[in-house]
Order: structure tokens, then C-alpha cells, then sequence
């Protein structure tokens, strides 16, 4: 048998294994990081698109029931705490607190009557929750717009 | 084992944190339970607003059979799916985002509370501070505890974590000037429950929404009493003019089961990363797949209807008495107010004698916790055994 065809003298174990666990890490780590940064980009793609979609089903719904009982004089009507709230323009005549906890209530009573509507509640139920909470004596407005019109 | 030698058995082994009735409970079924010598008790408490589908209900224990023959616990290093399943279920019919299990409601709270700081460091606040209502009630862990008011006024247990304040209940004012630029969260239940079923009204709630918007504060709402259908929708909160921004939920999330759920809208999700929190136990292959049972009961628009019908004719009942003076609550989640002079502690006594179980968690209230699968014939009966009670307890 030639010095050629010897079989390579083995590496100690411990350094044999030392390098191969460490290209397998080296390989690992590469991989794992590609998979993160695609894994990352893919995740905040799909949430960016999946709160745009969700915020947008949500005003929409909401302004279309804002609008019915209220129209506004301009400009869209913000939804209730589910989109931001818009900084008051400089020229504006600042709002009474009062005022401002009137708008509050309303958009209040609103989200009241949608969220009990999403769950189950019937009229007579929301009616009822409105008149309580709100003192709201005639719902029909809000009921309506989101209920439908009563037969 | 007689009863007196399961008290002495108990007296001796275990820590004397709880003054037990003198009753051992041995079986249950719906809305009855049987004590050891046979008698039976009509259960207006289900644990605490435990077993809301009632007691060993026919789908959460063959779920419960079926996975624990299965597989019981892996860890969460690994992937299971009912707990994944069930994280779906919870988000997709609340907020939206995401959940972290727990194993109680008070950890529910501790994962509640972690969010609502670390939230508050991103925003800059280096000493976050979350406000509360006085009477409310989050728990007993140390940080749960040192959002419940009351409890944490016991120094014995002191120091409690710092950064927790709380304003008098239903005082929209107050939570208004409370609530600025340090404030992490405002953490509070939608019905007070331990304090003896005191909701809270469409002002404070509005206030406390307003006020977190103004200040980039989330709004925690405590469901874990009032969730599971327990007032009549899947959430309190659907029944009034807030959404939350995170709730907590257990108690009847496992039908009798330990397991509680933190659950976000798609921002506060985000918030927590490897590393911030975990629990070994929590959202285990079992008590998963029992929670998926409950909610396949509770997650249906015609019992929620009989709970607020229910509920409602439970109510309607209750005033008629002599001796109540008011109803609180919504759903099947009741609190009676007695009139002054009358022992709310000697008729919950009374009313264990006569096969009732109800709790009082105040000198003049009596809250009533039925099973949301109760039927018309067990409100009746409960009204006539209260009624029977109070007369026979406010005579000289």
C-alpha cells in the first residue's frame, strides 16, 4: 500500500468534532437568520396588511353609522378610540369639557349599541342598555342604522 | 373518612388560609351538587364563578378524558394544538392580537401588568404607574395584590410593588385627574365582583377610555370574573361603551380547571418578546382542550340569551322579596343588597342548610353565581329558598 492510498491519519475526536459542530453552527446561524429576517419581513407585511384591512372594515362601518345619525358639516368622521384621535387644528375654538363629554357619550353610546348588536343583543336589549346608560329616550336613529329598520 | 376527621385532617396539614363551611362536597352534576351524607345543594356560586356550564359537564369531561389519555404536558418549548387552537378562539371572538396563558387569573394579571409597563418604558416613562378603582379586585400574586386596593392595605404583607394608585369607584373625575403622563395603564374590572357585584357606569368607562387615549395609556379590562358569558355576552365589555386595549379571563375559562388567558388587541401583542415571560404549566394540552369544550357551550348566542333572560327574571325575582333592598349586576352575575339589619353572613349560613350554596363577600350582600346552563325551575327554586330565609332570618 503507497503513502497514498494510507488512509489520512485521524484527527483527534475531540477536534474532529469540535469543527464539525462549529460549520454546523456556522451554517445554522446563517440559515436561521435568513429565516428569521424573511420570517420578520413576512410577519410585519402580513400585520401591516392585516390592521390596515381591519381598521379600514371598522371606520367604515363606524362612519357609516356615524354619518346616518349625524352627518357631518366636513371632512370624515373619526370612528370612537378605534383610530387616532386627530390633534385639534390651531385655528379651532377649543371645546368645552362639556361639549367634549357630550361627543364622548355619543360616540360612546354608538360603540354601546354596535358591540351589543356584534354580540347577540336584540333591540329591546340595546334599547333598554341605551336608556340606562345614556338616557338616551328615543333609539331609534342609532338602532336603525345599525339594526336596520324595524318591520 | 367522616367529615370530623377530614377537618382534623385538614387542621393539621393545611395552611390556615381559609375558613371552610362545614359541608364536603363528594359529587356534582349541572347545577346540583351532593355532600358526603347524601344531601343535595343547589350551587348559586360554581366555585366562584367556576364551573359555569355547571358541574362535570358531559363535553369538558370527555374532552378532558380523550386528551388526557392522549397527551397531558409537553412544555412550551413545543407546539400543541389545543392550546394554539384555543389562543384562535379567544382573540378571534375579543380583541384581535394575541394571548399568553396562564395558569390562574391572578397571573393573568401579573402578564397584564408586565405589558402595560414595558409598554410605558417604550413611551419613555421610566416609573410606570397603573390606576385602579377603589374595591376592585386582580388577585393575589404580588402584583395583582398591589392592584387590589384593599388588600393591599395589609401591611403584614408589605412592601407591595410601588407604581399603583387608585381613585374612589365610578368617580370619572377622579380616573381623569389621575390618569397622565405616568400612567401605564388603567387596570380595572368592567363589574366589580369580590366587592359584591358593583358595576361600573357608562361615564367612568368612557373616562377611562378618553383618558388613555389622551395619554398613549392601555386600558386593561379585569374579565375574569365577568367574561365566559357570565353577564350575558361573551365579554362584559360587549355590553358597554368601551373596547379594551387587553383583558384577562379564567375562572370559567376551564369549567372547573385552572387556566387563565391574558388576550390583546394586534398592538399590545406586540409588546412582549422571548425571554419577558413564560410559565411552565400554562395552556397545557389538557386544560386546553377542556377550555375549548366550555367555550364550544358558552360561545352561542342562544344560551347567552337565556343568561340575560335568566338572569333577568332571577332579578325581577329577587325584588320582590322583603328584605332586598337592591339587585346589582348583569347576566347571571347578581348581587343582592339587603336591607339594614339583616346578616348576609347568618342567611348564606341559613341558606347551606337549606341546600343553597350562594357566597357573601360583604356584611349586606349576597352574590349569586349560578351555572349559565341553569333552567327557569332553578331560579325559582332559588328565589323561594332566599325568600324562605330572609323571612326566617328577620324575625325578632
Amino acid at each position: 500500500m503507497s503513502p497514498k492510498e494510507l488512509p489520512s491519519r485521524p484527527r483527534p475526536l475531540a477536534t474532529s468534532a469540535a469543527e464539525r459542530i462549529a460549520v454546523i453552527i456556522e451554517a445554522t446561524e446563517k440559515a436561521a437568520a435568513s429565516v428569521i429576517d424573511d420570517a420578520e419581513e413576512q410577519a410585519s407585511r402580513y400585520l401591516d396588511e392585516a390592521r390596515a384591512e381591519a381598521d379600514r372594515i371598522v371606520a367604515e362601518r363606524l362612519r357609516a353609522v356615524a354619518d346616518e345619525l349625524d352627518p357631518p358639516a366636513s371632512g370624515a368622521r373619526q370612528a370612537p378610540h378605534l383610530k387616532p384621535v386627530e390633534s385639534p387644528q390651531p385655528d379651532e375654538a377649543p371645546k368645552s369639557a362639556a361639549a367634549q363629554r357630550s361627543r364622548n357619550g355619543s360616540a360612546g353610546a354608538r360603540l354601546l349599541a354596535t358591540q351589543m348588536a356584534v354580540s347577540g343583543s336584540s333591540r329591546e336589549e340595546i334599547e333598554a342598555r341605551l336608556r340606562s346608560g345614556f338616557e338616551i329616550e328615543d333609539a331609534a336613529g342609532i338602532l336603525d342604522a345599525i339594526l336596520g329598520p324595524e318591520d | 373518612m367522616t367529615l370530623a376527621d377530614l377537618q382534623a385532617l385538614d387542621d393539621r396539614y393545611l395552611m390556615r388560609t381559609y375558613r371552610r363551611a362545614p359541608v364536603e362536597f363528594v359529587r356534582g352534576e349541572g347545577t346540583l351538587l351532593w355532600d358526603s351524607e347524601g344531601k343535595e345543594y343547589l350551587d348559586f356560586m360554581t366555585g366562584i364563578s367556576v364551573c359555569s356550564v355547571g358541574h362535570c359537564h358531559p363535553a369538558v369531561v370527555e374532552a378532558v378524558g380523550e386528551q388526557a389519555g392522549r397527551l397531558m404536558h409537553v412544555s412550551n418549548l413545543f407546539y400543541t394544538e389545543p392550546m394554539a387552537r384555543l389562543a384562535e378562539r379567544l382573540a378571534e371572538s375579543s380583541l384581535g392580537g394575541r394571548v399568553f396563558f396562564s395558569n390562574s387569573g391572578t397571573e393573568a394579571v401579573e402578564c397584564a401588568i408586565k405589558i402595560a409597563r414595558k409598554h410605558a418604558h417604550r413611551r419613555g416613562i421610566a416609573e410606570p404607574e397603573i390606576v385602579s378603582f377603589e374595591g376592585d379586585f386582580h388577585g393575589r400574586t404580588y402584583g395583582a395584590l398591589s392592584a387590589t386596593p384593599k388588600l393591599a392595605e395589609n401591611e403584614a404583607l408589605g412592601p407591595m410593588l410601588p407604581g399603583f394608585r387608585s381613585v374612589p369607584l365610578n368617580d370619572a373625575a377622579a380616573l381623569r385627574e389621575a390618569v397622565g403622563e405616568r400612567t401605564a395603564a388603567v387596570l380595572i374590572e368592567p363589574i366589580q365582583g369580590e366587592a359584591g357585584i358593583y358595576p361600573i357606569d357608562d361615564e367612568a368607562l368612557l373616562a377611562a377610555r378618553q383618558a388613555c387615549e389622551e395619554t398613549g395609556a392601555l386600558l386593561i379590562l379585569d374579565e375574569i370574573q365577568t367574561g365566559m358569558g357570565r353577564t350575558g355576552s361573551l365579554w362584559a365589555y360587549q355590553q358597554t361603551s368601551v373596547r379594551p386595549d387587553v383583558l384577562t379571563t379564567a375562572k370559567a375559562l376551564g369549567g372547573g380547571l385552572p387556566i387563565g388567558a391574558c388576550v390583546t388587541d394586534a398592538a399590545a401583542g406586540e409588546v412582549l418578546e422571548p425571554g419577558d415571560h413564560g410559565s411552565t404549566f400554562a395552556g397545557g394540552a389538557v386544560v386546553a382542550a377542556a377550555a375549548l369544550a366550555v367555550l364550544d357551550v358558552i360561545d352561542d348566542p342562544a344560551l347567552l340569551r337565556e343568561v340575560r333572560e335568566l338572569g333577568a327574571a332571577l332579578r325581577d325575582g329577587l325584588l320582590g322579596l322583603d328584605g332586598v333592598r337592591e339587585v346589582r349586576g348583569r347576566g347571571l352575575m347578581l348581587g343582592v343588597g339587603l336591607e339594614q339589619g339583616l346578616d348576609a353572613a347568618a342567611i348564606g349560613a341559613d341558606l347551606l342548610d337549606r341546600g343553597l350554596l350562594v357566597n357573601v363577600p360583604a356584611p349586606v350582600t349576597l352574590r349569586l353565581l349560578p351555572p349559565l346552563t341553569l333552567d327557569s325551575s332553578h331560579v325559582d327554586r332559588a328565589v323561594a329558598l332566599i325568600g324562605d330565609s330572609l323571612l326566617s332570618c328577620s324575625l325578632p
